[in-house]
């Protein structure tokens, strides 16, 4: 068991009592609602600039943040397949957080089968939160909002423990900067080459 | 789910195409004269995409589209909407002839989607072509 594995017991606790919220829940929950928002949010910022110069600006930005969800997204996996740590909330052996648990993921989600720790959800949403703000404040902002959404709403839902997302965001943070101001910019003539055959294809 | 999934985002990235093109001036890829009407038809693609998606059946069941998969046809999908804009796009405004077709001047790797504030993608391709032409003639 996970530290601050109580947390979840408690949290869990506020599923079906209030059905209107179970279902806003079981919305933001889902595995397509806000990273689609998310994706489709990085498009307009591709896309949305009339002026070149801060087009471009916004279209490194966009390759950062995606670069930066697919590393954070092979970290994940590296950390998966050196150890599983621990069982998700629903299968634990401490019988209150694992029928709290049940509970809830089946009122508003399902029981996934992938391995808790970390949380690969708040891992790519905070990935993707960190290149985009450091490359424009105000979408980042709207970016972060979601990333902190979309992991209480895993966390209501009692799919994974605190820890878990904790764990994520910080990969997802860390994994972000490191793209944004270290790797990238180390990368260079790469992205300026596909921001080149972007345009070509009248993509970018 | 995986086409339930690609619908989602082709729908919703079309809707975006639309609004985006706003503010960025680039009337190539233009659906309607009006920037109102364009805008309110992006919005409706959005919504609409997202509240067939999400009330046609449940989502939150175990299914098969995850990681590489879900990116592989979000990828697809923008990439789908941006092709049928542009080819829808082209032939509304030859057909109705809203574009300015101002012909391009410098190279296309250069210019990108600035293209678009003056012509259509096939307008654009035409006029690079041409350049070519020109300048191997």
């Amino acid at each position: 068991m996970p530290p601050l594995a109580g947390w979840t017991l408690w949290i869990t606790g506020f599923v079906g009592k209030v059905p209107a919220l179970d279902h806003v829940m079981s919305l933001l929950v889902s595995d397509f609602f806000i990273p689609v928002l998310i994706g489709l949010i990085m498009l307009g910022l591709w896309a949305g600039h009339s002026d070149p110069t801060r087009r471009e600006h916004l279209q490194r930005t966009v390759m950062n943040a995606s670069v930066a969800i697919g590393i954070s997204t092979l970290v994940v996996h590296i950390i998966n397949f050196a150890d599983h740590f621990w069982l998700r909330p629903f299968l634990v052996d401490d019988s209150a957080i694992r029928e709290s648990a049940i509970h809830a993921a089946q009122t508003v989600f399902y029981l996934p089968h992938d391995p808790s720790f970390p949380s690969n959800a708040a891992t790519i949403a905070f990935a993707a939160a960190t290149g985009v703000w450091l490359g424009n404040h105000k979408a980042g902002v709207v970016l972060y909002s979601l990333a902190f959404i979309w992991a209480f709403a895993r966390f209501y839902a009692g799919i994974h423990f605190f820890v878990d997302l904790a764990a994520g965001a910080t990969i997802g943070v860390l994994t972000g900067l490191f793209i944004s101001k270290v790797f990238m910019p180390r990368t260079e003539p790469i992205p300026t080459l596909a921001l080149r055959l972007a345009r070509f294809l009248y993509i970018a | 789910m995986a086409l339930d999934y690609f619908l989602l985002v082709f729908m919703a990235s079309f809707g975006v195409y639309q609004i985006a093109s706003i503010p960025a001036k680039l009337e190539g890829l233009w659906l309607f004269r009006f920037s109102k009407v364009q805008y309110i038809f992006g919005v409706l693609a959005i919504v609409g995409a997202f509240g067939w998606f999400f009330t046609d059946e449940e989502r939150n069941v175990q299914h098969t589209v995850e990681g590489t998969e879900q990116l592989g046809l979000f990828l697809a999908a923008i990439v789908s909407a941006y092709v049928v804009t542009a080819i829808l796009s082209s032939i509304i405004q030859a057909r109705f002839g809203f574009p300015k077709d101002t012909p391009i001047k410098g190279k296309q790797h250069e210019q990108g989607v600035e293209t678009l504030k003056s012509t259509t993608v096939f307008g654009g391709i035409v006029s690079s072509l041409r350049n070519k032409r020109e300048d191997k003639g």
